[in-house]
């Protein structure tokens, strides 16, 4: 029996926070409801990456990844009818996680307070941009805009061109997926205490909040008055060399922090001339702006004419930390990915088989398991809203 | 009547062992503690956490630990005696949770595996977290954060657009990794709540970083498309990126509806150019787009910039650097910066949770000394006598 099995979740999601929240909990036998409008259902069936064939709203890759083991019901909630029957689902519910705005959920009946005490049993988790309290209320918002309201942004890349801007990070969502990540965990850790205690409890994450949380290493120090705080875009470095550097066929990442470090580039480069203008441990009491610089051309010269995998194997058996910097084709390829099975086939009515990652943790009792692809748009419509009218519990 | 409090809290009851080092392993322990588990650290003079010892004289008055570890026990155990190992086994029975991201193989040497501890404590969640988790072909292999970052393929995707990857700051990965497996022991601990099973939980942070670019390893199997870093772009909108601003700020702008583009155009006295009519157009000609709103926005002042873009209904931010998050108003309003009380240095202001519940877990407490709680644990949890636990301090167990 996967862990979440039995447990019932109406997900009132448009955005890939929401929709990855109720992915962490389908992975584990959850049961999703997903909430969709009638007219083409939720927004993310239209984002990329798209295939060329296929009906327009069953062609996302993205909505097939974020929403795996669900079911689609369609519902209006701009109409009476529509808000009347959610209110009806709400009994027969364990858990709501909803990614909408506070005038979205009030204008569907769902002011977060009220819902909490009309169902007590009920967990509601809400995930905004900046958390129910945001003020200015309503402020517009994307992953992007979020992601700088946390320190992230502002303080990536490290070591930067200043005449450059911050970057935004990876790809389009981790604001998203990092919020949905303490949401799961706190609606998983809602239901452990609903186990005695038979009450619901309402959640309010704020995106901006959780990406904050993740410095905490610096900005724990920084709010305590023990490190500097200040605007400049290094104030979340680290010193030295580490960094990223080109090879013949691709990138491999080098960190370089300790005396050991040194001494193993030493031996893998033949202990050339110009690393003896280099006190042995400098990297520790000696790591100076114009030695890393130094540094760094050499590496660059070095490396540029290596192979990623090959280098990164013989530093790592001199001790030093040298890895590739992999890329999707090469983590379908990647041994440890496919021991660990990290990517499953999925087959999907209208995209054929794909291959989606999967999720980190290996769970020896209750694995993590896709047993059906997303749903097409309203799939779940009529089965769903019978069996409920039918009493089902 | 303990001496331990109780807060409160989802995960009131629940006591968590952590054999932890760094950032990675104590942020799950953080967690599961904010959410109101009893969280112990085990620790020793002999194998000290780098964070008690980095760059300070004294261990109890470590900054990169206090920002890390508020609101948990610390229990003093020498693992190098047998004494010490039974002890920690008498610990570990009473315990619900173990989380563990000590080097591998490290926890099957100290005779504390997974099967091991379960002989003691059958339904134990015992929480495994490594580089590349616990098992395969590469699991031996070790690094740091941003090693995680490069091996998961986020880093690549982080950079300026055509060039080299940068990857992200260099604190990123531990934190996510930590998150993962505290929602893996928090599935576990609800399923032994139905079953009374425990289990076994391998979590690896590179796949932990490859689950935050899901949709970008999607494009790979749906189109063979290898996703590049693209600076700030995003295919869905234009403009989407990060502009200069008077006195060195920036600011976040994305466009994310056609009805906030032709907002922004007004702004910007583009309305009428017909390159900009819509999206296509737009990122057709983004390299233009962006360097006129550069030179809009490079000499105005940032918040009256970020004001004046949310009235018009355009998403809009400053890229917030530590002095602006250590005042934002959103944070404060959440009061996301508790303050924590520790024995030695009084009072001090530290990360809250992200959260806010019905029922939150009280936050009150700052980072424990080395071996605080030593008479709590060898005390009150493992019931030993005044004259025993002055034993253990006479065998060099604890101090």
């Amino acid at each position: 029996m996967s862990a979440l099995q039995g447990i019932r979740v109406l997900e009132l999601a448009e955005q890939v926070s929401g929709e990855y929240c109720g992915k962490l909990l389908s992975d584990f036998g959850a049961e999703i409801i997903k909430i969709e409008r009638p007219d083409g259902g939720s927004p993310t069936r239209y984002l990329g990456p798209v295939a060329e064939a296929g009906d327009d709203a069953e062609r996302s890759g993205l909505f097939a990844y974020l929403n795996t083991n669900k079911h689609s019901v369609t519902l209006d909630l701009t109409s009476a009818d529509g808000v009347q029957t959610l209110h009806k689902l709400l009994d027969k519910v364990d858990v709501v996680v909803a990614d909408q705005r506070l005038d979205w959920l009030q204008a569907a009946g769902l002011e977060p307070e009220a819902v909490a005490a009309s169902w007590p049993s009920l967990v509601l988790c809400c995930i905004t941009p900046f958390g129910l309290q945001e003020t200015p209320a309503g402020l517009a918002a994307t992953d992007l805009t979020v992601f700088h309201s946390s320190g992230w942004g502002f303080h990536t890349p490290s070591a930067p061109d200043l005449s450059r801007p911050p970057l935004k990070g990876a790809g389009r969502f981790m604001a998203s997926y990092e919020a949905a990540l303490d949401a799961a965990l706190c609606v998983v850790a809602a239901l452990c205490e609903r186990q005695a205690s038979q009450q619901g409890q309402l959640i309010d994450i704020s995106m901006q909040a959780v990406l904050v949380t993740r410095t905490d290493y610096v900005m724990g120090q920084m709010v305590a008055g023990d490190m500097p705080v200040s605007d400049e875009r290094t104030a979340f470095d680290l010193a030295g060399p580490a960094a990223i550097y080109a090879t013949a066929d691709g990138f491999v990442y080098i960190w370089m922090s300790a005396p050991a470090h040194w001494q193993a580039l030493g031996t893998l480069l033949g202990n050339p001339e110009w690393m003896n203008d280099f006190p042995g441990d400098w990297l520790e009491k000696g790591c100076t702006p114009e030695r890393v610089e130094v540094v760094r051309g050499h590496l660059a010269t070095w490396l540029a004419g290596e192979q990623k995998a090959a280098i990164s194997a013989a530093a790592q058996k001199l001790g030093l930390i040298m890895v590739p910097v992999n890329n999707a084709a090469d983590l379908q390829a990647c041994e440890q990915f496919i021991y660990r099975q990290y990517f499953a086939e999925v087959e999907h009515p209208q995209l054929g088989k794909l291959v989606h990652p999967t999720v980190p943790y290996r769970m020896s009792e209750t694995p993590a398991a896709i047993h059906s692809p997303a749903p097409l748009l309203g799939q779940h419509t009529e089965t769903t809203l019978a069996a409920l009218a039918g009493g089902e519990q | 009547m303990s001496t331990i409090k109780k807060r409160g809290g989802p995960l009131q009851g629940i006591r968590v062992v952590e054999l932890t080092k760094v950032w990675a392993g104590p942020y799950t322990g953080k967690l599961l503690s904010y959410l109101g588990a009893e969280v112990i650290r085990v620790e020793s003079l002999g194998s000290m956490d780098v964070t008690r010892t980095y760059g300070v004289e004294d261990i109890n008055n470590a900054p990169g630990w206090k920002a890390v570890n508020p609101q948990k026990l610390s229990v003093q155990i020498n693992m190098k005696s047998e004494e010490g190992l039974s002890r920690l086994k008498d610990l570990l029975a009473t315990a619900d949770v173990l989380v563990e991201n000590l080097r591998p193989g490290a926890m099957e040497r100290l005779g504390l595996g997974y099967e091991a501890v379960k002989a003691v404590r059958p339904d134990i969640i015992y929480v495994s977290m490594g580089m590349y988790g616990a098992e395969g072909p590469l699991a031996y292999q070790t690094g740091y954060a941003p090693c995680f970052a490069a091996l998961g393929g986020l880093s690549a995707l982080v950079g300026y657009e055509g060039e080299a990857p940068t990857g992200m700051n260099v604190r990123y990965a531990d934190s996510t990794f930590g998150t993962a497996a505290a929602y893996a022991a928090a599935v576990a601990l609800f399923h032994r709540g139905r079953t009374g099973a425990g289990q076994f939980i391998d979590v690896s942070a590179v796949e932990t970083m490859s689950s935050m670019i899901g949709d970008a390893l999607i494009n790979y199997s749906l189109n063979g498309v290898v996703e590049q870093c693209n600076g700030n772009r995003r295919a869905e909108m234009a403009p989407h990126g990060v502009y200069p601003c008077a006195g060195g700020d920036w600011i976040a702008i994305a466009a994310h509806s056609d009805q906030a583009w032709q907002a922004l155009a007004g702004l910007l006295g583009l309305a009428a150019d017909e390159r900009f009519a819509n999206l296509a157009g737009r990122k057709a000609h983004e390299v233009e787009l962006d360097k006129l709103l550069g030179e809009w926005s490079c000499s105005q002042e940032v918040s009256g910039l970020v004001e004046l873009l949310q009235a018009a209904g355009v998403a809009a931010a400053k890229s917030e650097n530590s002095l602006d998050l250590i005042a934002d108003a959103n944070l404060w309003a959440r009061e996301f910066y508790p303050n924590v009380t520790d024995a030695h240095a009084g009072s001090r202001m530290t990360v809250g949770p992200s959260w806010k519940m019905t029922r939150m877990a009280e936050i009150t407490d700052g980072a424990p000394a080395l071996g605080e709680h030593n008479t709590y644990v060898y005390g009150e949890i493992l019931g030993l006598s005044e004259a025993e636990q002055e034993e253990l301090v006479n065998k060099g167990v604890c101090r």
